[in-house]
C-alpha cells in the first residue's frame, strides 16, 4: 500500500466525515432560519461569538454545548435494558452516518498511473450499501420506541416500522429501474454513465432519463428520512415527540441529529443517482482536463463578481434598520467578513495564475479537477438540502393511514410498472 | 318516507388535482417567494426587533403587570377585603389584613404579594374588586429576576408601579 493510497484514503474519509457531521449545526441552522424567512420572521440571528453572529449559525453550537451539558436522565420505569436505551440512538445515527459513507465526492484521482476513488468507503456495490444501511437505521426509531414504555413512543415507533415496510418497496423498486438503466451497482459508475449528453444538448442525469423513478425515489427518501410531509412517527398535537418522548439531554441529540445527517445522505444519494453527482453538466471529466486553462480563466473572472454581488449582499442585509441607534457590532463583522473575503479571492486568483502555467498531465491539475468537483457536490448537496426544508415548510402532514395508502396503492404499481417498460426498453433497444 | 340525504360532490376529483403535483409546484413557488423576497430585504420584514424596538401597540386593555391604585387623597384604596385573593384561579395573591388607624377606611392591608411566577394574568382580580383597588394597566409585559424571590412582588413594589394609560387613582366611591 502506497504512500499515496493512505493519503487519499484518509483524506475521503476526513471529507466525508465533515461533510456529515459539520453539515448538523449548519443544517439545523438553515431549517430554523428558512422557516422564518418563508414564514416572514427572521428565525434564530443574535447569539454571537465576540459579536460575530455569521446569520445565527453559532445558535447551533449553543445548542450542542446545551445538550451535552444536560443531566443524563433515564426514565425510572426502565428496570431491564438500560443500555438498549443508550444503543437504540446510537443505532439511528451511526447507521445514517455509515449510510453517507459511499458517495463519490469526485471523479476517481490519479497518482502516478494508480487510480483512486474519493469515497470513504471505495466499494463497488455502493446503492446496496445505502439501501442496507438505511434499513437499519429504522431499527434505532423501533428499539427507541419499544424500551422507553411509553404508549406515545411505542405508538411512534409502530408507525415507523409501518412505514418502512410500506416504504422500501417503492424504494427499492425504483432504485432497481436505475440500476437496470445505469447496469451497475456502483455510484461512481452512475455518476460516470450521468457525465454523458442525450441527443446532444440534454445531461443525461437521471432524472431526465428516469423521471418517474426520480420521483418516486424521492417521495420515498422523504419517508425514509422520516421527514416532512411525511414524519408521522412523530406528531406533537396526537403523539408528542413520538419515539424521542423519553429521551434527553445527548440521547435526544443523537437522534436529533442522526435525522439531519439522514437527510443530508438522502439529499447525496439523489443528487449521486439522478442529478449528476459531482459532474458539472455537458463537463465531463475528461473535458476538465482538456479545457483546464478555458475553466480556470472563466472560474478566476467570474469568481470577483460573486463575491462582488455577496458582499453587497451583506452590506444591505447584515445590517439594522435605521431607526435603531445601536446595531451590535454588525458593523464591525460586515467589514471583517468583507476584508477576508477578499482577501480569500486574491488568494483564489493568485493560485489561479499558478494553475494556468501547470502542464495538463501534473498532479496539482488533477488534484484541482477533482476539488472543483467536490465543491460542485456541495454545491448541489445544499441546494437539495434546502430543497428538503422548503417541502418541510410548504406541505402539511399527511394523515397515517394516507401515507400508507400513497406508498401501497399508487407508489408500488408505479415503480412495478417503470421496471417493467425499462427493462423492454433495455432489452429492445439493447444500449 | 323519503330519506333526506344529500350527496355532496367531492371536490377536485380531475387528474390534475389527484396527482397533487400542480398543487405541490404552486405551494413551493409561494414559498420560496417569499424566501428569496426576504432573504434580499431583510429589514423590510413586517417584525419587531424586540429587545431594540419595544411594542407600540399596547392598549388600555391589555394585561400587564398589576399595580394597586390610590385614593384621591394618596392613601391605599384597598380595603383588604380578600375578593382577589378569592377570585384568583392559581391561589397567588397573599394578603394581611390590619386596622387601619388614619380614619380614612376601617381596613387595609398589611402586606399584599403578588408571586408572578403562579400568576396566569387572567384578570379575575380585577373584576373582583370592589374598589377599583387592583389593576393591571400599568404596560408591564416581562418580569426580570435572577432568584425566585424576585417575582414575589409586595405592597411597597405594586403600589409604585404607574399606571401607563392615565387615570391614576382608583375611582371608586
Amino acid at each position: 500500500m502506497s504512500l499515496s493510497a493512505i493519503g487519499v484514503t484518509l483524506f475521503s474519509i476526513v471529507l466525508a466525515l465533515l461533510l456529515a457531521l459539520l453539515m448538523i449545526p449548519v443544517l439545523v441552522w438553515l431549517e430554523r432560519r428558512i422557516a422564518g424567512l418563508i414564514q416572514d420572521r427572521k428565525g434564530p440571528n443574535r447569539t454571537n461569538l465576540f459579536g460575530f453572529r455569521l446569520g445565527g449559525v453559532i445558535q447551533s453550537f449553543a445548542d450542542v454545548i446545551k445538550l451535552v451539558f444536560k443531566e443524563e436522565y433515564y426514565p425510572a420505569h426502565i428496570q431491564k435494558g438500560q443500555w438498549l436505551f443508550i444503543i437504540a440512538p446510537a443505532i439511528l445515527f451511526v447507521s445514517a452516518l455509515l449510510g453517507f459513507m459511499v458517495i463519490p465526492f469526485a471523479d476517481n484521482l490519479n497518482i502516478g498511473g494508480e487510480s483512486f476513488k474519493i469515497q470513504a468507503l471505495p466499494v463497488e456495490w455502493g446503492v446496496v450499501w445505502y439501501l442496507a444501511i438505511g434499513s437499519i437505521g429504522v431499527m434505532g426509531v423501533l428499539l427507541g420506541g419499544w424500551i422507553s414504555h411509553n404508549k406515545y413512543a411505542l405508538l411512534g415507533s409502530q408507525r415507523a416500522t409501518s412505514l418502512m415496510l410500506g416504504y422500501e418497496l417503492p424504494l427499492g423498486l425504483s432504485v432497481i429501474a436505475m440500476i437496470i438503466t445505469y447496469q451497475s451497482i456502483d455510484f461512481n459508475a452512475m455518476v460516470a454513465w450521468q457525465s454523458d449528453t442525450l441527443w446532444g444538448f440534454l445531461p443525461a442525469w437521471g432524472i431526465i432519463v428516469q423521471p418517474l423513478a426520480a420521483m418516486i425515489f424521492i417521495i420515498t427518501i422523504f419517508v425514509e428520512t422520516n421527514r416532512a410531509p411525511f414524519n408521522v412517527a412523530e406528531g406533537e398535537s396526537e403523539i408528542v415527540a413520538g419515539h424521542m418522548t423519553e429521551f434527553s439531554a445527548m440521547k435526544f441529540a443523537m437522534y436529533f441529529m442522526g435525522e439531519y445527517i439522514a437527510m443530508n445522505a438522502a439529499s447525496a444519494v439523489v443528487i449521486t443517482m439522478f442529478f449528476g453527482g459531482y459532474q458539472l453538466p455537458y463537463l465531463s471529466t475528461s473535458e476538465l482536463f482538456t479545457h483546464f486553462n478555458v475553466i480556470v480563466i472563466v472560474f478566476m473572472s467570474i469568481l470577483p463578481f460573486l463575491i462582488y454581488f455577496f458582499i453587497r449582499w451583506m452590506h444591505k442585509n447584515n445590517a439594522i434598520r435605521s431607526t435603531l441607534i445601536s446595531d451590535g457590532g454588525r458593523a464591525f463583522e460586515t467589514k471583517v467578513l468583507t476584508i477576508t473575503l477578499i482577501l480569500m479571492v486574491l488568494i483564489v486568483e493568485a493560485i489561479g495564475f499558478y494553475l494556468l502555467k501547470q502542464p495538463a498531465d501534473s498532479l496539482v491539475v488533477g488534484v484541482s479537477v477533482m476539488l472543483l468537483q467536490i465543491a460542485v457536490f456541495i454545491v448541489k448537496l445544499m441546494i437539495f438540502n434546502i430543497f428538503f426544508i422548503v417541502v418541510r415548510w410548504t406541505l402539511p402532514r399527511f394523515r397515517y393511514d394516507q401515507v400508507q395508502k400513497l406508498g401501497w396503492n399508487y407508489l408500488l404499481p408505479l415503480s412495478l410498472a417503470n421496471i417493467f417498460i425499462t427493462a423492454l426498453v433495455v432489452v429492445g433497444l439493447g444500449v | 318516507m323519503e330519506k333526506k340525504i344529500k350527496v355532496v360532490e367531492r371536490h377536485n376529483t380531475k387528474f390534475k388535482h389527484r396527482l397533487f403535483i400542480p398543487a405541490i409546484i404552486e405551494g413551493l413557488k409561494i414559498t420560496t417567494k417569499h424566501l428569496f423576497s426576504n432573504v434580499n430585504n431583510i429589514n423590510d420584514m413586517d417584525v419587531l426587533e424586540y429587545p431594540e424596538e419595544q411594542p407600540t401597540d399596547i392598549s388600555g386593555r391589555y394585561r400587564g403587570l398589576h399595580r394597586l391604585t390610590q385614593r384621591n387623597d394618596g392613601s391605599i384604596a384597598c380595603v383588604a377585603c380578600f375578593m382577589c385573593a378569592t377570585a384568583c384561579p392559581s391561589n397567588c395573591i397573599f394578603i394581611q389584613a390590619t386596622q387601619r388607624e388614619d380614619g380614612v377606611d376601617e381596613k387595609m392591608p398589611q402586606s399584599f404579594a403578588i408571586d408572578t411566577l403562579e400568576c396566569i394574568f387572567c384578570g379575575y382580580c380585577v373584576e373582583a374588586c370592589p374598589c377599583d383597588a387592583i389593576r393591571m394597566d400599568t404596560g408591564i409585559f416581562s418580569v426580570i429576576g435572577d432568584r425566585r424571590e424576585d417575582f414575589m412582588i409586595d405592597k411597597e413594589q405594586l403600589l409604585s408601579h404607574q399606571g401607563a394609560f392615565g387615570n391614576e387613582n382608583s375611582i371608586a366611591k
